[in-house]
């Protein structure tokens, strides 16, 4: 967020009011990104006390978004920004709830790391790991790109997520054919599911938040628009 | 990929560089001013559209006022003053020769930054420029004076005392009469000053609201420091930075996504 300009507010007040918010959200980008390796590796290992961690973590989360959200308000209400300002708290904004939701997703992955039977079925959660990895690297470069603020890197990661819905759908068919030939094992293969399509909507979550930091940036909304017309803005 | 339903999304906006002449009040062409050797105004060109409320902003200096005076030719009234370009209203240039300055103002009316009534009744204010146009009639004078009171939303307020001084009524008040005294000649154009920075916030809300009911009749300029102002009252806005015009667009646009960096820094209230 350093390239556009932003400690030269003649109020000295201000510009200290959006570093402050700016630093938190990127705080919360770490929380949750904390959370969500942990949440992985505690399903992939099995581990219900890290599991457990994970869940009670989320509170952290959750009063993380509600106290930037009232700062965000707060300085709407004082200073009336306009322009990149205004816009960059809009982004924050849509992006601090877009990170609960990822915080959310880690607590449903973490869940699932707490039922027992899955250590009889090891190897459907190696497919999920590698989804996992993934889903954590593109989080990370997102977090990454929202500290820089960088529109370009931003448009490419936004395109990644088509590479974690296909993984998604992968896992899908794989986990169908564990159903159909072992249909008592459902229950287990379900929650592994639920965990898959978790992971999945961290790949989406992260594709939004994209969007913001394109539109802190450019000044265009692109929900809703193709690569191309990305590019071309 | 595209699943968005454009119809929903609100673009009533003009596109300023291609106003056709039906939709255009006054065209600024080419205007460079100077007050000795000291120029005030750069080349400044712009459309300014009828019945829309355009709003002069920029530091002070950066020559707002002195176009918003351009106007109506208040210049003329200044030592040592040059001017060069053209500002056409109905297809005429208003600094031709030919053309008759009192007939401008009455075609183009100014509100400044004080109040400034005449020590007179607030009756005889409001019908002051209707009795130098030659008109006595008693009936169309109270019939202008009330449709013009009304028009500046003081009527209710001063209906009970038309013919109380006009230094009797508070500063808000006294702000909206000297409007309800340009309006009541019926201009085409109404160029406001600073009109509000007199005033406290309740009045300035007033006049707000005022200006925002007046451009169903007039085409609106008005020039404010305040920058919120702008953005409330404003449908373009134009930014002007030591003499020439940086940005003009409208008022959305300006205020969220400003194309200019001397439009941003100034907006957001960063060293320029």
């Amino acid at each position: 967020m350093e390239n556009m300009n932003l400690n030269r507010h003649i109020s000295g007040q201000f510009n200290a009011e959006l570093d402050d918010i700016r630093n938190r959200v990127l705080a919360m980008g770490g929380l949750v990104e904390n959370q969500l390796q942990e949440a992985l590796n505690a399903l992939v290992s099995l581990d219900a006390e890290l599991a457990q961690r994970v869940i009670e973590g989320d509170h952290r989360v959750n009063g993380m978004e509600v106290s930037i959200d009232e700062e965000c308000t707060r300085i709407i209400a004082k200073r009336q920004p306009a322009a990149s300002d205004l816009r960059m708290i809009i982004a924050i904004s849509k992006t601090i709830a877009d990170l609960e939701r990822i915080g959310d997703a880690c607590v449903k992955i973490a869940k699932a790391a707490l039922d027992k039977r899955l250590k009889n079925q090891q190897p459907l959660l190696v497919s999920i790991e590698n989804m996992g990895r993934h889903a954590t690297r593109t989080l990370h470069d997102t977090l990454d790109a929202l500290a820089r603020m960088d529109a370009e890197v931003a448009i490419e990661l936004h395109r990644e997520d088509k590479k974690l819905d296909s993984e998604y759908e992968g896992i899908i068919r794989q986990l169908m054919t564990y159903m159909m030939e072992d249909p008592r094992s459902i229950p287990e293969v379900l929650d592994v599911l639920w965990a898959a399509r978790a992971v999945e909507r961290v790949g989406d979550r992260c594709q939004n938040i994209c969007e913001y930091i394109i539109y802190y940036v450019k000044g265009k909304d692109v929900r809703h628009t193709s690569y191309e017309e990305m590019k071309n803005i | 990929m595209i699943s968005i339903d454009k119809s929903v999304m609100k673009t009533d906006t003009l596109d300023l560089d291609n106003l056709s002449p039906e939709q255009t009040a006054l065209e600024i062409r080419n205007l460079d001013l100077k007050y000795g050797d000291k120029q005030a105004l750069f080349d400044v060109s712009m459309k300014i559209p009828k019945k829309k409320v355009t709003a002069f902003i920029g530091p002070s200096g950066c020559g707002k006022s002195t176009l918003l005076r351009c106007i109506n030719r208040m210049n003329d009234l200044v030592d040592n003053c040059h001017i060069g370009g053209e500002i056409m209203l109905h297809g005429q240039n208003i600094y031709d020769k030919k053309v008759d300055v009192a007939s401008l103002r009455r075609n183009v009316g100014m509100v400044f930054q004080r109040p400034n009534p005449f020590p007179k009744s607030i009756y005889e204010n409001v019908v002051y420029g209707l009795r130098l146009q030659g008109i006595n009639n008693r009936r169309e004078l109270d019939e202008a004076a009330e449709r013009s009171l009304r028009g500046a939303a003081i009527w209710d307020e001063v209906k009970d005392r038309l013919h109380d001084n006009a230094f009797g009524l508070s500063g808000g008040q006294q702000q909206r009469l000297v409007i309800a005294r340009a309006i009541a000649i019926e201009p085409e154009v109404l160029l406001l000053d600073e009109p509000t920075s007199a005033l406290d916030p309740i009045s300035t809300l007033t006049i707000e609201e005022l200006i925002t009911e007046l451009k169903s009749k007039y085409t609106v300029v008005i020039v404010t420091h305040n920058m919120q102002q702008a953005a409330r009252v404003s449908d373009q806005t134009a930014f002007m930075y030591m003499g020439e015009l940086i940005e003009y667009a409208d008022t959305n646009t300006i205020f969220t996504t400003p194309k200019q960096r001397k439009t941003e820094d100034y907006i957001t209230g960063r060293y320029g």
